[in-house]
C-alpha cells in the first residue's frame, strides 16, 4: 500500500469512527460535507487549529492535487500532547469609490499561529490563537477547555470567539459586522457546550464588548444547530446588559447541499438601546465546487442600518474564485461591489483582490 | 419528517435569496451623507479641519462608527457623535492602559494616532482591514486629528477658539513628526498652529529648510527654499513644499529672520517658539531624511 492509499484509508477510518461530520475552514465546506465543526477543528465551534481529520482533509480532499512528500506525515503534532498550526494571508487589493481617489496596495492581511496543549486526553486542554501580524501581536483566543468536544458537555474559560451564525472567513460580511460577532472580536468569559449526534449547542456568559471599560454588565449568547448530511439549521440569540445601553440580537441560519453547490443563508435582527436603532442583515451564499480544488463563491448581502429610517439600505454582491492547487496553499481572486445611498461614496465602493493563503 | 423540514428549508432559502437578490440599496432621499435624516442634527457638511465636530462628521461617524458604535463597539469604544469625545479624551486605552486614547497636547503619545498609523503595540492598524477592504486614513486626515490633539483636544470649535486665544501662538510639526526619521524625502511638510493664522500677512516664501552637519553645534550645510500656504478649510494648518527634493540628512524647518512678513495670528501675535536658533530664526521642526539606496 503506497502513502496515498494509506492516507485515503485513514481518512475513511476516521470518518467511520466519527460517524458524523466535521467542519469548517470555511463553513461552506461543512455544508458540502455534512460535517459538524468539531470534526475538522480543535475548537468545537469551528475555525482555527485543525485536528487530525482536519489536517487529512486539508491534505487529501481539499486540494486539486495531492503531493507525495514529507507533508504526508505532517499532522500539526509537535508531540503527542502539543499541536500547532497557522494561517497566513497576503494580498493585493484595489478599492475604488465614487468621487474618491482609488487606492491599491500589497498587504499582509493576517498571520496567525495556533497551539493546543492536551493535558488530559479528551478531558482537559489549553488552546491559544495569536495574531502575529500585521501590527502588534494580539491574542485572539486563549482558553482552558474541560470535557468532551466530540460527544457530551464541555466548558471553556478564558477568551474566545462567540458562537453566533456562520463563522465566515470574510469578517466584513454584513451579518458579521451588524452583529459585531466575528473573528476579530473575541470576548472573555465562560462557555458551556454540548455535542451529541446531530445536535450542537452552546451557552456563553461573557463581559460584552460594551463593558470592556465599565464592567457594568454581561453578554449572554446561545446557539443551537441541528446538522444532517445535506442540510442544517441553526438559531442564535444574544443579550448584552450595559450601562451604555442594552443590546439584543437574534439570528437564523441554514445550509443546504444541492449537487455540487453548497447554499448558506443567514438573517439577523439587532436592537441596540444605545443607538436607539433596530438593524437587520442578511446573507445568501452559493459555493459551487467546480472541480476538486476549485470553488466559485457568490454572495448577496443586505443591511438595513436603521429600520426607522427609510431609503438607507445597503447591499453587497461578491464574486470570489478559490483555487487550492496543493495541500496548504490557496489562491483567491475576488470582486465585491457595494451599493448604498448615493451621497455616501464609501457605501458605493468596489473592491478587487488577489490573495495568497498559506496554512498548516 | 426530514423531507418536510428539507422542503421548508429549501423554500425559506429560496425566499431569502429572492429577497436579497431583489433588494435594492436605499436611494438616500431625505438623508445626509452619513445616512441620517436631514434635520436630525447630524448633518453639518463641513470640510475636514482640525476641530472636533469636523473630525467627528468626516472621520469618526462615517468610517469609525460603522463598527465602533452601540453595545458591540470593540473595546467599548463608541465613536458615534454622542459618545466619542467622552470615550476618547483623557481615557486610558483598553489594549495598552498606560497610554491614553487621546492625550491632549501630545499626539505622539495618543493611542488613537498609533492605531491609525499602524504602529501600536497591540493589534492591527485601524480602520480595521485597511488597506485590503477599505482605504487607510490618509496622512492629511490623520494630520488633522493630530492637530486637534496638539490644540489640546477641545470638545467644540467655539471652546477651541476661546481657549486657544488665551494661549501664546505655538506650532507643532505634524508630518513628519518633530524628530522623526522618514525613509523618503517628504514632498511636503505639515505643521499645526494653535491659533488661526492671519493669511493676509503671510508671505509664500517666508520659510526654508536647512540641512545640518552632524555634531552638537548646528552647522548649516545647505539651504533649500520653500513655498508655504494655508488651507482655506483650516487656517491653523500650514503646508510647506521644498523647492527641491531633500537629499538624505538632518533637517530643520526655519522661519526666515529677514522676512518682512512674519507668521502671526489674526490677533497680530507673532509665533513664539522658545529658544531661537543661532541667528535668531524660529525653528519650527527638525527631522531626518534617510534615503534608502
Amino acid at each position: 500500500m503506497n502513502q496515498r492509499s494509506l492516507l485515503a484509508a485513514v481518512t475513511i477510518v476516521v470518518l467511520l469512527l466519527l460517524r458524523a461530520a466535521p467542519a469548517t475552514a470555511e463553513p461552506y465546506l461543512a455544508v458540502m460535507t455534512g460535517y459538524k465543526c468539531n470534526v475538522c477543528h480543535v475548537n468545537p465551534t469551528g475555525g482555527g487549529l485543525r485536528n487530525d481529520f482536519g489536517m487529512t482533509y486539508a491534505k487529501v480532499l481539499l486540494p486539486a492535487e495531492t503531493v507525495d512528500n514529507a507533508l504526508d506525515s505532517w499532522n500539526g503534532k509537535v508531540t503527542d500532547r502539543l499541536r500547532v498550526g497557522g494561517d497566513l494571508r497576503t494580498d493585493w487589493s484595489r478599492v475604488t469609490a465614487p468621487n474618491s481617489p482609488s487606492t491599491q496596495a500589497f498587504s499582509l492581511d493576517q498571520f496567525r499561529v495556533y497551539a493546543d496543549l492536551v493535558i488530559l486526553p479528551d478531558r482537559l486542554g489549553i488552546y491559544v490563537d495569536e495574531q502575529i501580524a500585521p501590527g502588534g501581536s494580539q491574542n485572539e483566543e486563549a482558553y482552558v477547555r474541560y470535557g468532551s468536544t466530540t460527544d457530551g458537555f464541555y466548558v471553556k474559560g478564558g477568551q474566545f470567539y462567540l458562537p453566533f451564525g456562520w463563522r465566515l472567513q470574510d469578517q466584513t460580511a454584513f451579518v458579521r459586522q451588524v452583529t459585531g460577532i466575528n473573528m476579530t472580536t473575541p470576548d472573555k468569559g465562560v462557555e458551556v457546550g454540548w455535542e451529541h449526534s446531530a445536535w450542537s449547542a452552546e451557552f456563553d456568559l461573557t463581559n460584552g464588548a460594551a463593558n470592556a471599560m465599565t464592567g457594568s454588565g454581561y453578554q449572554a449568547t446561545t446557539q443551537v444547530v441541528y446538522t444532517k448530511p445535506i442540510w442544517r439549521v441553526g438559531i442564535a440569540g444574544s443579550s448584552t446588559s450595559s450601562s451604555a445601553g442594552d443590546r439584543r440580537m437574534g439570528g437564523l441560519f441554514a445550509g443546504l447541499k444541492t449537487g455540487p453547490i453548497a447554499w448558506l443563508a443567514e438573517g439577523d435582527v439587532v436592537h441596540d438601546d444605545s443607538l436607539e436603532r433596530t438593524l437587520v442583515a442578511g446573507l445568501l451564499e452559493a459555493d459551487w465546487r467546480v472541480l476538486k480544488g476549485h470553488n466559485l463563491k457568490l454572495t448577496a448581502e443586505y443591511e438595513d442600518p436603521d429600520r426607522a429610517v427609510r431609503n438607507n439600505q445597503e447591499t453587497r454582491y461578491s464574486f470570489v474564485y478559490e483555487y487550492t492547487p496543493l495541500p496548504f496553499l490557496q489562491l483567491r481572486a475576488g470582486y465585491r461591489h457595494y451599493f448604498g445611498i448615493p451621497q455616501n461614496n464609501q457605501q458605493n465602493q468596489q473592491q478587487t483582490f488577489f490573495e495568497l493563503h498559506g496554512y498548516f | 419528517m426530514n423531507l418536510q423540514l428539507l422542503t421548508a428549508l429549501a423554500r425559506g432559502g429560496v425566499v431569502l435569496g429572492l429577497v436579497l437578490l431583489a433588494a435594492c440599496a436605499g436611494n438616500g432621499e431625505g438623508l445626509d451623507a452619513n445616512g441620517n435624516p436631514i434635520g436630525s442634527g447630524g448633518s453639518m457638511s463641513t470640510p475636514l479641519s482640525a476641530d472636533f465636530e469636523s473630525i467627528q462628521e468626516n472621520i469618526f461617524t462615517p468610517i469609525c462608527s460603522v463598527c465602533h458604535a452601540g453595545g458591540s463597539a470593540p473595546e467599548g469604544l463608541r465613536l458615534d457623535a454622542a459618545n466619542s469625545y467622552g470615550l476618547l479624551v483623557g481615557v486610558p486605552s483598553t489594549e495598552v492602559p498606560s497610554i491614553m486614547r487621546v492625550k491632549p497636547g501630545d499626539p505622539v503619545n495618543s493611542y488613537i494616532i498609533q492605531k491609525l498609523q499602524g504602529h501600536a503595540a497591540v493589534g492591527a492598524q485601524m480602520p480595521d482591514g485597511c488597506p485590503t477592504t477599505q482605504p487607510c486614513l490618509t496622512a492629511t486626515q490623520i494630520g488633522f486629528i493630530q492637530q486637534w490633539i496638539t490644540n489640546g483636544a477641545p470638545p467644540a470649535a467655539t471652546a477651541t477658539a476661546a481657549a486657544a486665544q488665551s494661549a501664546p501662538l505655538a506650532v507643532t510639526s505634524i508630518v513628519p513628526d518633530s524628530m522623526e526619521s522618514v525613509s523618503a524625502p517628504p514632498p511636503q511638510v505639515m505643521v499645526a498652529f494653535n491659533h488661526e493664522l492671519d493669511v493676509s500677512q503671510l508671505s509664500t516664501h517666508s520659510a526654508h529648510f536647512e540641512k545640518l552637519a552632524p555634531g552638537a553645534a548646528p552647522l548649516v550645510m545647505d539651504q533649500v527654499p520653500a513655498r508655504i500656504s494655508v488651507s482655506s478649510a483650516n487656517l491653523r494648518a500650514l503646508m510647506i513644499w521644498p523647492a527641491a527634493t531633500l537629499s538624505a540628512g538632518h533637517y530643520r524647518l526655519v522661519i526666515d529672520a529677514t522676512s518682512s512678513n512674519q507668521i502671526s495670528d489674526i490677533a497680530g501675535e507673532q509665533v513664539a517658539l522658545g529658544a531661537p536658533d543661532e541667528r535668531g530664526e524660529a525653528v519650527i521642526s527638525t527631522f531626518d531624511v534617510e534615503v534608502l539606496p
